[in-house]
């Protein structure tokens, strides 16, 4: 799997974007209160974190993270629909959310490419190395 | 890449459509005179009053005092299962709400916070 990994200037643009919207819905929730919504704000204060790290481990699984950000967001969403408050901050909230899931796929495509192919590339990567290690256990033993 | 907001798309006119769902359901609109109500207050993510005394068969004002930064309601049901409304308040911040109540007949009444589930109470119309 080929992620690009250096950014033009409309990437910049995009990651600040995804940062700002992860961390606005992130301080919404921090303002309801309750463990439920506290723990909701922590997870995307640490999305946030995770999405510009310069780790290198970070940057290999950056496709990972901008998967389980869109999920994350998306469950957030369906939450809420089924169980609510329907009320103005929520709408602002989810509607930061939309956006956000919307900008991780352009992101996505842009730096990883076909989703299907990339989650394909890492399973016959993974694959590859753990039949190595069994190969080199068995010849071992 | 298509595919992909499709997906999202549709998952989120699923979203939408269900909160469109579960907000039609409407408690009904009081008619007639109204009297005054009690007081139930919120305070440190609980509510100070969890029982309350009502008169039955006539519509009330209920007074709501949000005494805390974080976001409370008071949300009337026919029983814990919260299935059908019968009054739910204005959603305050430190702040005070009113709401009228339409008559109740006797009976125990369920009623929570819309945001934080956990804070319930009861309202006992004799």
């Amino acid at each position: 799997m080929k992620s690009r990994t250096s950014l033009r200037p409309l990437d910049v643009v995009i990651r600040i974007a995804i940062v700002g919207l992860t961390l606005g819905t992130a301080y919404i929730h921090s303002t309801l209160g309750g463990l439920l919504f506290t723990l909701n704000a922590l997870g995307y204060v640490t999305a946030a974190l995770a999405v510009v790290v310069p780790l290198g481990i970070a940057v290999r699984f950056r496709w990972f993270i901008r998967i389980g950000l869109m999920g994350y967001a998306a469950t957030a969403i369906v939450a809420w629909a089924v169980q609510g408050p329907y009320y103005s901050t929520a709408y602002i909230a989810k509607a930061i959310e939309v956006a956000l899931i919307v900008l991780l796929a352009v992101d996505f495509a842009r730096m990883d490419g076909n989703p299907i192919k990339v989650v394909k590339g890492e399973l016959a990567l993974l694959g590859s190395k753990l039949g190595r290690r069994a190969a080199t256990g068995s010849a071992g033993a | 890449m298509k595919r992909i907001l499709l997906t999202f798309g549709l998952v989120a006119l699923a979203a939408i459509s269900a909160a469109c769902s579960s907000a039609a359901a409407k408690p009904p609109v009081p008619s007639g005179p109204v009297s005054d109500g009690p007081t139930i207050v919120a305070k440190d993510m609980k509510f100070l009053t969890t029982s309350v005394e009502v008169k039955a068969g006539q519509n009330l004002t209920l007074h709501f005092h949000n005494q805390e930064s974080v976001p409370h309601n008071v949300a009337i049901f026919t029983d814990s299962s919260a299935g059908t409304p019968i009054s739910i308040g204005e959603i305050v911040t430190s702040a005070m709400a009113e709401q009228t109540v339409p008559a109740l007949q006797p009976g125990s009444y369920f009623f929570r916070c819309d945001v934080h589930h956990d804070m319930t109470g009861t309202i006992v119309a004799k």
